[in-house]
C-alpha cells in the first residue's frame, strides 16, 4: 500500500493505538519465537517502514518461522522461495503459459509467480544467481514486475524478507550493492542464549504447538506507517543523522579515521531515509512523540550496515561493518 | 508562552550564571598566562614600567572573558539542546520549541507530552553544579608563576635602567659640556682668537661625541680625548715665560730707579699692570735725566739677563734693547723697545688668562666626566655579575683615577707592600688601566669579579689616562694575571703595557658581534693615543 493510499485508510489510528498493535505483534510472535527480541522489534519496524528485510544468520535460527509467523500475526499472504543455483528469474516472477479455453482455443496466460504475495521469504538469497537475484530488484523497489511487454502490480502491501548464511559462502553468490541498498534493514540474528535454547526445547519438543492469531491487518500497518512519517524530527536531531551518513564516506572531512581507513564507499541516501524513518517508528514505539538522538544510534547499525562497503584492507584486519557504524555514532556523537 | 518556554527561559538564567562563572575563570587564566609570558619576556626584553603591561595582560583576560561570555549567551533552542542532553529528556524540549507552531496532529501531542515533562524537571540542573577547578587550577599556576617572575630579580630589566640611567648621565654631561662651550665662546679682548675656537670646537666635538656614545665608557674616552686636546691648546711655554717675566721684575725692582713700579708689577705677575707700567715708563723716558736714564739702561739689562735666564727670550730681548738704547741715548728706540716689552707682557697675560679659561673647561670636562665613570664602573659590575655570575672578587683590588694637575690617584687600594707599579690584569667584564705615575709609590692591584682592572700609582704626577678594556675570562673565574699586584712587582716600561693594552683592546673587539662603528671607536682611540 503506498502512503498516498495509506493516507485515506489512516482513520483513528492513534499513538497509543499504534504501541497498542505493535506490543500484540510482538507478543504473539514472541509466542512463537524465543528470544530475539530486538530481532522482532527490527523486523516490525521495517515492516510498519513498509520496507524490506535481510536476515543474517546461521541456519537453525528461527529466520524462517519467524517470517512464516508474521504471515499468520499480521494476516497476510504468505510465500517462501527457497532460493538455489538453478533458480530462473521467471521461477520467482511468474510466466505465460499455454492453456485452452472451453471452445479449445490455445492462448497464452500469465501464471504469477510467487512474488505475487504480500510478504514473501527469499530463504538463502546469495544461493540464487545474480540473474534471479536481479529479478527480485523491480519488485522490492518499484513493487511490480515486468514479464514480457506487461507489467504487473505486486499486492499491496509486499514485503520480502530474504534470509542467508554467513557461512557456507562457497557456490554462493554475494548479493551486488544495488540489491543491499534496497533492504530498508539488514538484520543480524544472533545465537540465542542458554536460558533461550532451553525454552526452545520445551516448546518444540513438546505436543503443544502455538497457534498464532492474527492481530493486525496490513490495512493497519499501513496507517502505523503513516502515523510514524507524522513523527516530528528536529533539525539538529536530523542535522546529526546526515552527519552519521556524511561520516560514513571515507572523503567526508569528518570522517573517523576507521571510516577514512577501511571503507570503500558510505552509505547512499537511503541510508539516511532509513536511518530518520526508523528513528521516528522507534520513538512512537517508546512511548515518545519525537525523535531522539537515542533513535538515530539504536536504528544505525541495521540501517548502515549492508550500505557501507568495506576494502581489502578491512577484510585482512577482519574489520565489520559493524564496527565502522559504531565509530561513526561515536564521531558523531 | 508555553510551559516549555517557561521552562527554558529559567533554565537560561542557570546556563547563563554558569557560563559568566565558566568564562569569567578563562578570562582569569587567559590574564594571568598572558602576564606570566610577559614576565618571561619580559625576561628577554626588559620593559620598564612593567606594571602597565601586566595590568594589560588582566584587563586583556577579564574583557577577553566577558566577550566570549556575551558572545556565548545562550538562545532558547540552545538551552533546550541542553536541557534535553542533561536532563535526559530524549529531545523533547527542543522539538517542542522548534514545532511550536506547528498545528498537525502528533506535534501537538508531542508538546502536551513536553510541557508535562518540563513540569516535573528542575530547570537548576540544566547545567551541572560546580566550580570550573580546572580553569582555576590554570588560572593560580599562571598566576603564581608570573608573581614568582616579577618577584625574582631580572637581570635584563636591571641592564636596562643601568642603560637609561648611562644615558642620562651622558645626557647630563653632554649638557655641561655644552655650557661650558657656551661659557668660553665668548673671546677676550686681545686674545688669539683661532685658540679659541679651537678650544670651542673641542668642546663641541666633545659634547657630541658624548651624546653619541653607545656607553658611558666611550663617552669617558671622549671627554678625556677632550681634555687632551683641550690642554694641548695651551702654551707650553706659558709657565717658563711667566717665570722669566717674574725674574725679570724682582731684578728691575731691586734697584730704585724709575723702573722700579714695573718691576714690581712683573714680580707680582699683575701683567695688566706691568704692561700699563712699561708704556708709562716708556713714555717718561724723554723727561728723564741722564743719570736716571743710564740708571735704568743698568736694571733693564739685569732684568734682561734675570727674563732670559728664567726662561722668558723675547721679554729678555725687548729689556735688553731698551737698555741698550737708553745706553746709547736713543730714547726712542729705548720707548719702542719698552713698547714692545709691554706688548709682550699683555700677550703673557692673555696667555694665561686663556690658560686659565682651558683649564676650567677641563675641570669643567672632569666635573662631567665623574658621574659617568660611576655610571660605568656600575655597569661593568652588574655585567659582569649579571653574565658569569661566579667572578670571584678581586685580589687586591684596584681602582685608580691619575689626574693631571692634581697629582695624585684617588681611590686606591691595595695589598701587600708597596712599589712602583702598575697594574695589569685579567678579569671579567671590563677594566680600566689608569693613570702612570711618576715619583709615587704605586700600590698595584687588580680588579676581578665585578670586573675592573687598574693599575694605579698614588703618584705626583699623572700625565696620562688610558682605558683598556680587560681580558674577559669567557669561564667566568677570572684570574690575576700579570705585573703589579703591588708586591715589587717590576716596573714595566709605559709603551709596553701600552702595546699589550692596545693589541688586548683591538683583539677582544675584533669580533662580529660587536657593531663596527664601536669598533671604529677603540680603533680611533688607539690612534689619537698614539698621536
Amino acid at each position: 500500500m503506498s502512503i498516498n493510499a495509506a493516507a485515506d485508510v489512516q482513520g483513528d489510528m492513534t499513538p497509543e493505538r499504534f504501541s497498542e498493535l505493535a506490543l500484540a505483534i510482538e507478543k504473539e510472535l514472541g509466542r512463537v519465537m524465543v528470544g530475539q527480541r530486538e530481532v522482532i522489534r527490527l523486523v516490525l519496524m521495517a515492516m510498519i517502514a513498509g520496507g524490506h528485510v535481510l536476515l543474517e544468520g546461521v541456519p537453525g535460527l528461527g529466520k524462517t518461522v519467524l517470517v512464516r509467523s508474521l504471515g499468520g500475526v499480521l494476516h497476510l499472504e504468505f510465500a517462501r522461495v527457497q532460493f538455489t543455483p538453478d533458480l530462473m528469474p521467471a521461477d520467482i516472477t511468474g510466466t505465460h503459459i499455454v492453456t485452452e479455453d472451453e471452445r479449445g482455443r490455445r492462448r497464452f496466460e500469465f501464471q504469477a509467480g510467487p512474488l505475487f504475495t504480500n510478504l514473501l521469504l527469499a530463504d538463502e538469497i546469495n544461493r540464487a544467481t545474480p540473474k534471479t537475484q536481479s529479478a527480485l530488484l523491480e519488485a522490492m523497489q518499484e513493487r511490480q514486475v515486468t514479464v514480457g511487454d506487461r507489467t504487473r502490480p505486486l499486492p499491496d502491501p509486499f514485503f520480502v524478507l530474504a534470509t542467508q548464511n554467513p557461512i557456507e559462502l562457497e557456490g554462493t553468490y554475494p548479493l551486488p550493492e544495488a540489491q543491499l541498498d534496497r533492504f530498508f534493514f539488514k538484520i543480524l540474528v544472533q545465537f540465542p542464549n542458554a536460558a533461550d535454547l532451553a525454552e526452545i526445547a520445551r516448546r518444540t519438543t513438546g505436543t503443544d504447538e502455538a497457534e498464532l492469531h492474527p492481530v493486525a491487518s496490513g490495512a493497519e500497518l499501513a496507517q502505523m506507517a503513516l502515523l510514524a512519517r507524522e513523527v516530528p524530527i528536529a533539525e539538529h536531531v536530523l542535522e546529526r543523522g546526515v552527519a552519521t551518513v556524511l561520516a560514513t564516506h571515507p572523503d567526508t572531512p569528518t570522517a573517523p579515521v576507521e571510516v577514512k581507513r577501511y571503507v570503500r564507499w558510505g552509505s547512499s541516501p537511503r541510508g539516511l531515509q532509513t536511518l530518520v524513518l526508523g528513528a521516528r517508528i522507534r520513538a512512537l514505539l517508546d512511548g515518545r512523540f519525537n525523535v531522539a538522538l537515542e533513535d538515530l544510534a539504536a536504528v544505525a547499525p541495521a540501517a548502515l550496515r549492508h550500505r557501507i562497503f568495506l576494502n581489502f584492507e578491512a577484510d585482512a584486519a577482519g574489520f565489520t561493518t559493524d564496527q565502522v557504524v559504531a565509530a561513526v555514532l561515536q564521531a558523531t556523537g | 508562552m508555553t510551559g516549555v518556554e517557561r521552562f527554558l527561559k529559567r533554565a537560561r538564567s542557570r546556563v547563563v550564571g554558569d557560563r559568566a562563572l565558566n568564562w569569567g575563570a578563562r578570562g582569569l587564566a587567559a590574564g594571568a598566562l598572558a602576564a606570566a609570558a610577559a614576565e618571561l619576556a619580559f625576561r628577554r626584553f626588559p620593559v620598564d614600567p612593567a606594571w602597565p603591561v601586566l595590568a594589560g595582560c588582566v584587563f586583556a583576560g577579564l574583557l577577553f572573558g566577558l566577550v566570549g561570555w556575551l558572545r556565548a549567551w545562550p538562545s532558547l533552542p540552545e538551552v533546550a539542546r541542553l536541557a534535553d542532553l542533561n536532563l535526559g529528556s530524549r529531545e523533547r524540549l527542543s522539538t517542542a520549541l522548534e514545532f511550536a507552531t506547528a498545528k498537525s496532529y502528533l506535534p501537538s501531542r508531542q508538546r502536551l507530552d513536553a510541557e508535562a515533562w518540563a513540569e516535573r524537571a528542575d530547570p537548576r540542573q540544566v547545567v551541572p553544579e560546580g566550580w570550573p577547578l580546572r580553569t582555576l587550577a590554570v588560572f593560580l599556576a599562571a598566576a603564581l608563576f608570573a608573581l614568582g617572575l616579577w618577584m625574582l630579580p631580572n637581570p635584563a630589566l636591571a641592564q636596562l635602567r643601568q642603560h637609561r640611567e648611562a644615558l642620562a648621565a651622558q645626557n647630563q654631561a653632554a649638557d655641561q659640556v655644552a655650557t661650558i662651550a657656551a661659557k668660553e665662546s665668548q673671546a677676550r679682548p686681545g686674545e688669539d682668537p683661532a685658540a679659541r675656537q679651537a678650544l670651542v670646537k673641542d668642546l663641541k666635538k666633545a659634547e657630541q661625541a658624548v651624546r653619541s656614545a653607545s656607553d658611558p665608557q666611550s663617552a669617558v674616552a671622549a671627554l678625556s680625548q677632550a681634555q687632551q686636546d683641550i690642554r694641548n691648546l695651551q702654551d707650553p711655554n706659558l709657565g717658563a715665560k711667566q717665570q722669566g717675566s717674574s725674574a725679570a721684575g724682582q731684578a728691575l725692582a731691586q734697584n730704585p730707579n724709575p723702573g722700579q713700579k714695573a718691576g714690581q708689577s712683573l714680580a707680582s705677575q699683575n701683567n695688566s699692570q706691568a704692561a700699563g707700567d712699561l708704556r708709562n715708563l716708556a713714555s717718561s723716558l724723554a723727561s728723564m735725566s741722564q743719570a736716571d736714564q743710564q740708571s735704568l739702561s743698568q736694571s733693564l739689562s739685569q732684568a734682561a739677563q734675570a727674563a732670559a735666564a728664567g726662561g722668558n727670550p723675547q721679554l729678555s730681548q725687548s729689556l735688553q734693547k731698551a737698555s741698550d738704547a737708553l745706553k746709547n741715548g736713543d730714547t726712542a728706540a729705548a720707548q719702542a723697545a719698552l713698547n714692545q716689552a709691554a706688548a709682550q707682557t699683555d700677550q703673557l697675560q692673555n696667555g694665561e688668562d686663556f690658560a686659565g679659561d682651558a683649564a676650567q673647561a677641563a675641570n669643567g670636562l672632569q666635573q662631567a666626566k665623574t658621574p659617568l665613570e660611576q655610571q660605568a664602573q656600575a655597569g661593568q659590575g652588574s655585567q659582569g655579575q649579571g653574565q658569569q655570575g661566579q667572578g670571584q672578587q678581586g685580589q687586591g683590588q684596584g681602582q685608580g683615577q691619575g689626574q693631571q694637575g692634581q697629582g695624585q690617584g684617588q681611590q686606591g687600594q691595595g695589598q701587600q707592600g708597596q712599589g712602583q707599579g702598575q697594574g695589569q690584569g685579567q678579569g671579567q667584564g671590563q677594566g680600566q688601566g689608569q693613570g702612570q705615575g711618576q715619583n709615587g709609590q704605586g700600590q698595584g692591584g687588580q680588579g676581578q669579579g665585578g670586573g675592573q682592572n687598574g693599575g694605579q700609582t698614588a703618584g705626583a704626577k699623572s700625565t696620562e689616562k688610558v682605558y683598556v678594556p680587560s681580558q674577559g675570562d669567557p669561564t667566568g673565574q677570572g684570574q690575576n694575571q700579570g705585573n703589579g699586584q703591588g708586591t715589587d712587582a717590576n716596573l714595566v716600561p709605559y709603551e709596553q703595557v701600552y702595546a699589550d693594552y692596545k693589541a688586548a683592546a683591538l683583539n677582544q673587539v675584533d669580533r662580529a658581534d660587536i657593531p663596527q662603528s664601536e669598533r671604529d671607536l677603540v680603533n680611533q682611540y688607539f690612534a689619537n693615543l698614539g698621536q
